[in-house]
């Protein structure tokens, strides 16, 4: 046998191995779609290995979609979508203000929206409950996405500091010498190039928001207001009036947005989590 | 308007809307938590200052010994299992083509969340879930159990739940820290006749030592703070058996309405989270390639 088929058999054994220990990994993603699959009593009473080819799926998502995990979809959408582009928004002006506009004591400003990423979560919950009790906003979607853009925006402004930090001083002084405003080179100049960072830290909040147990858990009760993942969560106490495949279907369902985004970004997903959770907090 | 003129100050308007979310909805709770912490704040009475009494109650109540062990064997299995996995992966990923799909479907657990994954896991660890399914059919019948009703077992499942989700992200961090690293001296050791188990600990782990102590940290982060999954399996149970601080923070605030000790406890875990951050983000701002 030559070095050749030698390396050969090498990588293929390797590929086996390493295919078979990524298929055992995932073992819960499998256990957890085979048995979504099920009606309750052939949960209650089968193998939870076996695989049963029906579309009892379809109607346990009729079932946990009507339970609640419907509203907490649409909750959790808004509160997605609107907090991140909101919070993408100011915190792409601020990095503008800091680094484009040389404001006086820019890495002071910055270290200050920066600060938000530093503590643990559980320094914010008690004085925020308090607060937006005493103000009304408890228990309200626009509380929800007032307080997801504020946790955002550390973040964001973290990566889009850098993006500026890359732009050559020279395109902003042609703009200028041409006549443009400040605001007009954000806008026409800025905003354009920065479109890449720019949908990578929106979506990447936007997981963040959508997997959110916490704030949703503290900051709101009732079904038109909470976010999946505490609906998700509250459907243990429901044990009683909800069946096991029920609540896996509705598990299914609470992880399809972020997983879609993360299999169509895939690489570039995962580059700017590392470097975001390099950047600690957002775990 | 002469003051706007100057791009300088005119930049505090672009800079104001966000400040002043960051300042209410971050700073002022900060604050707030540190003050509450030394009051006997019960969210009805008017709050007393009861100065480092909160502290004095933490650290001699038995009741918080149990939350407290939970945390260090969080900290210290929650940190060590997904570091050394996500290493092993990275490692070993190196040696195959086309290894990317592999990592994605490695990483894809850390992108639900860690309510999805608590309720699924919560199903597998079930009295009549797949582990004891499994167990019996292989004929170890004595080791099944209800394992997240049991102490320690439920901790210690917990934390094999947590590995699927955290381990991603360290496989990552690994991987950018082997792409850097130089060939050569690589091949060098290799000629010498290093190999194995002698490659590994005494040339590639020394070399990518600064990715090790950045990913430790950030382990140490945030398993110490953990919460959602605790929560979504057990909510601390049973009893307090399986709580962690964070569980108990938030037990004492919203369930018990015990604000001030409440805070004491977040301010506890925020204290010893600085004291892993410092290093943590000391270690980051060094690695340029990282930090940027």
């Amino acid at each position: 046998m030559n070095y050749r088929t030698l390396e050969k058999i090498k990588i293929f054994s390797g590929l086996t191995a390493m295919a078979i220990i990524v298929m055992a990994w995932l073992y819960p993603v499998f256990f957890l779609l085979i048995n979504a699959n099920k009606t309750a009593s052939e949960y209650a009473k089968g193998s939870k290995t076996e695989i049963i080819w029906g579309t009892s799926i379809f109607n346990n998502a009729v079932t946990a979609w009507n339970k609640g995990i419907g509203d907490g979809v649409l909750n959790s959408l808004l509160y997605g979508l609107a907090g991140s582009a909101i919070a993408v928004f100011f915190a792409f002006i601020a990095a503008y203000g800091i680094v484009r506009l040389k404001i006086k004591n820019g890495l002071i400003w910055f270290l200050i929206l920066y600060s938000g990423t530093v503590f643990p979560f559980q320094m914010y919950l008690l004085p925020l409950f308090e607060a937006f009790v005493a103000v009304g906003i408890y228990n309200t979607k626009f509380g929800l996405i007032l307080v997801y853009v504020g946790l955002c925006i550390p973040f964001a402004t973290f990566v889009l500091r850098g993006f500026f930090l890359t732009v050559p001083w020279e395109i902003q002084e042609a703009a200028k010498i041409e006549g443009a405003t400040n605001f007009q080179i954000l806008y026409k100049v800025m905003m354009p190039m920065a479109k890449a960072p720019i949908l990578l830290v929106f979506l990447i909040q936007f997981t963040w928001i959508w997997n959110d147990l916490l704030f949703g858990m503290v900051l709101s009760r009732s079904v038109g207001v909470r976010p999946i993942t505490t609906v998700l969560a509250g459907m243990k106490d429901l044990y009683a009036s909800m069946d096991g495949p029920t609540i896996l279907t509705a598990t299914v369902i609470a992880s399809i947005p972020t997983l879609l985004i993360f299999l169509l970004l895939q690489k570039h997903f995962i580059r700017g989590l590392t470097l975001g959770s390099m950047n600690a907090g957002k775990g | 308007m002469n003051f706007l003129n100057k791009d300088n100050n005119q930049a505090y308007l672009y800079i104001a809307p966000a400040v002043i979310l960051v300042g209410l909805i971050c700073i002022y709770p900060i604050l707030r938590t540190l003050v509450m912490s030394f009051t006997d704040n019960d969210g009805l009475n008017p709050a007393n200052f009861i100065g480092f009494d909160n502290y004095i109650r933490l650290f001699s109540d038995p009741n918080y010994v149990t939350p407290i062990v939970n945390t260090v064997i969080w900290t210290v299995f929650a940190t060590v299992l997904p570091v050394a996995i996500g290493f092993i992966f990275a490692y070993s990923m190196q040696f195959l083509p086309r290894s990317n799909y592999f990592q994605v479907l490695v990483y894809l657990p850390a992108t639900v969340s860690a309510a999805a994954a608590g309720v699924l896991f919560g199903f597998i660890l079930d009295k009549s879930g797949l582990i004891n399914q499994i167990l019996s059919f292989i004929g170890y019948e004595h080791l099944v159990r209800d394992w997240l009703f049991r102490p320690p077992e439920n901790t210690y499942s917990m934390i094999g739940a947590y590995t699927w989700q955290a381990t991603g992200i360290n496989m990552m961090i690994f991987i950018v820290g082997l792409q850097g690293m130089p060939k050569e001296q690589l091949e060098a050791a290799k000629i010498d006749g290093a190999k194995g188990f002698t490659l590994i600990f005494k040339i590639v782990i020394p070399m990518i030592m600064p990715y090790f102590v950045i990913a430790s940290l950030l382990a140490l982060i945030n398993s110490f703070r953990v919460f959602d999954q605790v929560w979504v399996m057990t909510q601390g149970g049973p009893g307090r058996y399986s709580e962690t601080l964070a569980v108990t923070m938030y037990r004492e605030g919203f369930v018990l309405f015990d604000l001030g000790y409440a805070a004491s406890v977040a301010v506890l875990i925020s204290l010893v989270g600085l004291i892993f951050s410092y290093f943590y983000l000391r270690s980051v701002l060094t690695k340029e390639d990282v930090g940027n």
